[in-house]
């Protein structure tokens, strides 16, 4: 019974949605009070409703109800407690329901938290996102239902994909997930303010920290997937390119835009219209992004429907929501007023080039993702766009956006002094070519980009770390007036810099890993040795092994340097057999922040074995930089400026501050 | 400068970017991008020594011969022509005979062996490469999900 | 009942928290203005503060100032300017209240009618396997556990092998017949099962695997008719048309007039001799026919377990027909013990012990069976 009340509150879940998608946005029009905080009660009943269903679902995989279509194909009685639960969105169908969850939560977010914005506003940004909740409910409870039934019930479920039973696995959905549906509510704001034709101060406050918080939750969500494919797939690479990667890659690049326009907006009530654009592009690509995953439209382990009416229903869904923000867009953007000026050089003038440049790269990889499929749609010719692609498009388009980024900061608002900027960063020019060329000396070499990509790195550390000095006085000022200036800056102050350095780590990372990584794929016999990165690995033999749910056979590895043992690796392949499904799982060790990496391959003729073995140098400065990265948004996120003064101050005691971070 | 001076230099800017962009990328594709064929397209198509392509297809059963032990060779058939393809490195973890496969490298001018620098079998034991499925299926070799009965 | 009541629960209270806000009587909406001047003083006082510490200069702390006193002034002009605000109006609420009650009830119902399976329970394992009842493919999965962990039980596979293939899972079916007759010896009804399971994988054909079991089970009862049959059948698809010809005549004389089988074997004595072509498909006599097989493939879940619910119960009443079926007796027992019906299994030892007392050979031979399955032996004379 259970079950089918949780099918039963999915439902009511959408006649509740379509009571908030219609009756608010009427409040508003007729500015009738009444009407429009309806909106409040019914996105807290709505997500109430939802994590109720949530819950049920999650409570059948838990209980291992086989009577559950959905908790059969993908569970297993004897799968641990963790991977039961993350099964709930290890699958189409209960991803979707996470995705609408995660929607209606943010919902009740506005509904709860937004008591001082606008009442009009607020009953617009919820009425929209009432569309795009029906939108996805009916989706779910007419294609991908998880609740349907399965009479009788099997005695024993399909399982999991082994692959996909990992705790990377487990945490990489929810995180992806909050980012691309956090900019929802970014697209609801500039849905609403295009309705009302006007746009105030309080909008750019307010969609500054939804931005934040959903691109820092986009952050960790590509940055887990990335590591989860280079420790589990054991193909030692970090990021392919592959059209799944690019669908959650070019929301964070085009929310990355947006958050940086949203600062103009806030600041100097400049690029308002842009705004409301890119805040309309974000969320399309993210739409994008889900169509592409969900539809079954690209072969990948991502893509769980092949079912063409889902495909459909989600092209339907993108038609109506992107074709309309954009229609909407055309007929009423006019009527937004264009707000302040700014020479080309100055704060503004930087942020509109990271605008260009972000903006630009979006659209190549839009390009290279969607060109095959246009393309094979035309003349059913069948291409594939891979790295060398978008590395040689995106790697050069972005470039002299890294040059530009320690400049941006240090810029004074309306109108800049270059030169000055240039003079001012002059130090940590010098300090990223020192570094960089005595990281290329240490490494014997290498092609001469690399000089050039390190100091890059260091100079972006360094400029992010001058525009923190500058503004405390250091140098200029007694040592304990600088200190007491630091500790003063707004925290928003100390995220940029924490970004910015963090670009500039994962921009190392990915530099030293391309120019000095050395791969090397040996046949290997027992007591052979092979030198990798300043290491010895000695091959001791073969060992073969079982856990819960697989075989394995295990090639075991000393590793000396200069003679000395320093550790050891276990590098095996493992045969799931409910799916009869081999996997490798590739040794690792990490040595500071660079890492030793072996898979192994066939094996041949008297305990001999093809081995493949990686030195990856600095690899691990591509995810710690993504570290800093969040590192920023938070701090950023808790900043109390963001926070929206309440016009009824006096009326209610207490401020209620915005963010989901705080 | 004015403020129509101002706007006109930064679209100009943004104008020159946008061209750049587009020129970078159409030079990326005449230069980045692999055309798929199956074996029997290659009796047709005349593709030149040196040019990436994509080669998709079934591992032929009995075909798979290791040589010094990372070198492997194989033949990539679509029942209806063979490709014998070279690949030094480890072959995926679901690279079996009789399963669907995408290889991407060059043909060696002077002989028609091709030689892959990536094997694709992606990771899903029910994966076949979409583009070698449809193209499989549009010339009637039927694809059973199961492997052969007992 | 209780399910609707909630039903009914949940949709009011919905309904109530929609409503609530419609009742209040509200207060008039503050113009939208009035926050852009909140978030005004908030930039003009961080602007004083950012001067106090120092981070921005005088001067520019003075333009920032002008220039955000420039928008703060605007804001007021407009606040001032502002219409004053429409409060709540009744006929409008009245709409929107009739809207949500008829909306809530109308959406969820329909919908769910359409999409849900109200009335079916949840059945999380655990529970399921604390109270199996009927529920035959928990009793299945018991089995092939009980099976996993004790491969030489023969009676265990002799049970499960129909049962497999009923459930239309004709592999699983094959081994099980397959170990029965390894462990228990070669019977007309386990070698003819197997076969029929190797000709249902072949898709009808009689394979030669298939046709040695059959001669192995004729050689065992040389009336088996199922043997006779399928072997039969086999002649007639490798062409030996006079053989099969003769091979089912042989059958319609040896066979009782009224058997359910001879119509099926006419038909086929009928196409072999020219006759009109008819219903192609064979039927071993006292066994589903290959239509009856296909029709079990074709089946829902829940038929298929009528079907085997309806095989123990048939051995059942056929024993309390002729209970003087020792072996018949012993095999109840073993299907009630694999299946995990203890009760039942206790059950028929009882009855049992009425025709085959526990003294006599058999019933001792049936005692021991049930001490070495830990059936309950009550009716044991001490």
């Amino acid at each position: 019974m259970i079950i089918e009340l949780g099918h039963y509150a999915l439902v009511l879940a959408l006649a509740t949605a379509f009571v908030q998608a219609a009756l608010p946005i009427l409040g508003a029009r007729l500015n009738d009070r009444a009407l429009m905080e309806l909106a409040s009660s019914a996105a807290v009943a709505c997500f109430l409703l939802v994590a109720f269903a949530f819950a049920v679902l999650t409570f059948a995989y838990v209980t291992s109800d086989f009577s559950v279509r959905n908790v059969w194909e993908n569970s297993h009685s004897l799968k641990p407690l963790i991977y039961k639960i993350s099964g709930v969105w290890g699958n189409h169908e209960g991803s979707m329901l996470l995705w609408l969850l995660i929607l209606v939560f943010f919902s009740a977010l506005v509904a709860t938290f937004g008591r001082n914005l606008p009442e009009t506003l607020k009953a617009n940004v919820l009425a929209v996102q009432a569309w795009i909740a029906v939108a996805f409910t009916l989706f779910i409870l007419l294609t991908s239902n998880p609740f349907a039934r399965l009479i009788p019930a099997p005695g024993e479920g399909k399982d999991l994909n082994p692959i996909l039973q990992d705790v990377g696995l487990a945490i990489h959905p929810p995180l992806l997930y909050l980012g691309y549906v956090g900019f929802s509510v970014c697209f609801s704001f500039a849905i609403a303010a295009l309705i009302e034709g006007r746009i105030d101060a309080a909008w750019a406050r307010w969609v500054r920290p939804w931005t934040l918080a959903a691109w820092t939750f986009l952050t960790a969500g590509i940055s887990m997937g990335s590591y989860w494919a280079y420790y589990e797939l054991g193909w030692g690479g970090w990021w392919f390119w592959d059209p799944v990667e690019n669908a959650s890659f070019m929301p964070w690049l085009a929310g990355t835009a947006l958050l940086h326009s949203a600062l103009v907006m806030e600041k100097r009530e400049a690029l308002k219209i842009w705004t409301v654009l890119l805040a309309i592009m974000t969320f399309s690509l993210s739409l994008l992004g889900t169509f592409l995953v969900r539809s079954g439209v690209l072969t990948s382990v991502h893509a769980f429907a092949t079912d063409p009416t889902r495909g459909i229903f989600i092209l339907a869904i993108l038609v109506f929501f992107i074709g309309g923000a954009f229609s909407l867009f055309a007929f009423r953007a006019s009527r937004l007023k264009a707000g302040g000026i700014f020479a080309p050089i100055s704060r503004e003038g930087a942020l509109v080039f990271n605008n260009l440049i972000l903006t630009t790269a979006t659209a190549t990889v839009l390009t290279g993702t969607l060109y095959p499929l246009v393309l094979e749609a035309l003349t059913g010719d069948k291409i594939s766009v891979g790295p060398p692609f978008f590395n040689m498009t995106f790697g050069l388009l972005m470039l002299p956006l890294l040059f530009a980024v320690p400049f941006g900061p240090l810029l004074a608002w309306k109108r800049g002094d270059l030169m000055g900027v240039a003079q001012r960063l002059f130090a940590a020019v010098a300090v990223g070519l020192v570094v960089g060329s005595g990281y290329y000396y240490a490494m014997n070499g290498g092609p001469i980009l690399a000089l050039f990509g390190i100091a890059l790195g260091v100079y972006m550390i360094g400029g992010s770390l001058t525009d923190l000095a500058l503004r405390s006085g250091l140098g200029k000022v007694a040592g304990n007036v600088a200190w007491r200036r630091f500790s003063g800056l707004p925290r928003s102050a100390f995220g940029t810099a924490l970004a910015h350095i963090g670009l500039g780590v994962t921009l190392i990372g990915i530099v030293a890993v391309t120019a000095f990584e050395t791969e090397t794929v040996v046949e290997m016999k027992p007591g052979m040795t092979v030198d990798a990165g300043g290491y010895t690995l000695r091959f001791d033999g073969m060992r073969n092994g079982s856990g819960p749910n697989y075989s394995e056979e295990s090639g075991h590895f000393t590793i000396s340097s200069g003679g000395v043992v320093v550790t050891d690796i276990w590098s095996s392949k493992r045969l799931y057999q409910a799916r009869r499904m081999p996997t490798t799982e590739a040794g690792i060790r990490t040595f500071g922040l660079s890492q030793l990496y072996v898979s192994l391959g066939d094996q041949i003729s008297e305990g001999g074995i093809v081995v493949r073995i990686w030195w990856k140098p600095m690899i691990l400065c591509i995810w710690g930089g993504t570290l800093f990265m969040m590192a920023g948004g938070f701090v950023s996120l808790s900043d109390r400026r963001l926070r929206v003064g309440a016009p009824t101050r006096a009326k209610r005691p207490k401020t209620i501050p915005v963010g989901a971070a705080e | 400068m004015t403020r129509k001076q101002k706007r006109l230099a930064i679209i100009g800017g943004g104008v020159g970017f946008l061209t750049m962009a587009i020129l970078l990328v159409m030079f990326a594709f005449s230069q980045a991008i692999a055309y798929f064929y199956v074996p029997s397209d290659l009796a047709k198509a005349d593709v030149p020594p040196g040019t990436r392509i994509r080669l998709g297809g079934l591992v032929e059963a009995g075909s798979v011969k290791r040589g010094d032990g990372k070198t492997v060779t194989f033949t990539v058939t679509d029942t209806l022509g063979q490709v014998p393809v070279t690949y030094t490195g480890i072959l995926p973890d679901l690279f079996r005979e009789g399963q669907g496969v995408v290889t991407e490298g060059t043909f060696v001018a002077g002989s028609s062996v091709f030689v892959a620098d990536s094997v694709l079998a992606k990771h899903d034991e029910t994966y076949m490469p979409k583009d070698v499925a449809d193209r499989l299926k549009a010339q009637g070799v039927e694809l059973s999900g199961k492997e052969t009965v007992r | 009942m209780l399910f609707w009541i909630l039903v009914a629960t949940l949709t009011a209270a919905v309904a109530v928290m929609l409503i609530l806000p419609l009742l209040r009587a509200a207060a008039p909406a503050s113009s939208p203005h009035s926050h852009d001047i909140e978030v005004y003083r908030d930039q003009l006082d961080e602007l004083t503060r950012d001067q106090e510490s120092g981070l921005i200069s005088g001067d520019d702390a003075e333009l920032a100032r002008a220039e955000v006193a420039r928008r703060l002034l605007a804001a007021g002009e407009i606040d001032r300017a502002a219409e004053p605000v429409a409060t709540t109006r009744r006929g409008v609420n009245i709409v929107a209240q009739a809207f949500v009650l008829l909306c809530l009830p109308a959406i969820g119902l329909c919908l769910y009618l359409f999409t849900g399976s109200p009335g079916v329970p949840a059945q999380p394992l655990a529970a399921r396997l604390a109270d199996p009842g009927a529920d035959i493919n928990i009793l299945i999965a018991r089995a092939e556990n009980h099976l996993a962990q004790n491969p030489n039980d023969g009676a265990g596979w002799d049970v499960l092998a129909p049962i497999y293939m009923r459930n239309g899972r004709v592999e699983e079916a094959v081994a099980a017949y397959d170990s029965a007759v390894r462990l228990l010896g070669p019977t007309p009804a386990r070698l003819g099962g197997y076969a029929e399971a190797l000709i249902t994988l072949s898709g009808g054909l009689v394979t030669t695997e298939a046709q040695s079991a059959l001669r192995r089970s004729l050689a065992i009862d040389p009336n088996d008719p199922r043997s006779e049959f399928y072997l039969a059948l086999g002649l007639k698809q490798e062409g030996k048309k006079d053989e099969a010809l003769a091979a089912f005549n042989r059958l319609v004389a040896r066979s009782p007039a009224d058997a359910p089988w001879v119509p099926l074997v006419k038909q086929h004595v009928a196409e072999l001799s020219g006759g009109a072509a008819g219903n192609v498909a064979g039927a071993a006599p006292g066994n589903p026919s290959a239509d009856d097989i296909a029709a079990a493939q074709d089946m829902s879940a829940g038929d298929r377990q009528e079907m085997i619910r309806g095989m123990v119960e048939s051995l059942a009443s056929r024993l309390k027909e002729d209970p003087a079926n020792a072996e018949g007796w012993a095999r109840l027992i073993r299907s009630h013990v694999v299946l995990d019906q203890r009760d039942q299994a206790a059950a028929a030892l009882k009855e049992s012990q009425k025709t085959f007392p526990a003294d006599g050979e058999q019933g001792k031979q049936l005692l021991a069976l049930a001490r070495e399955l830990g059936i309950a032996t009550d009716g044991e004379t001490q």
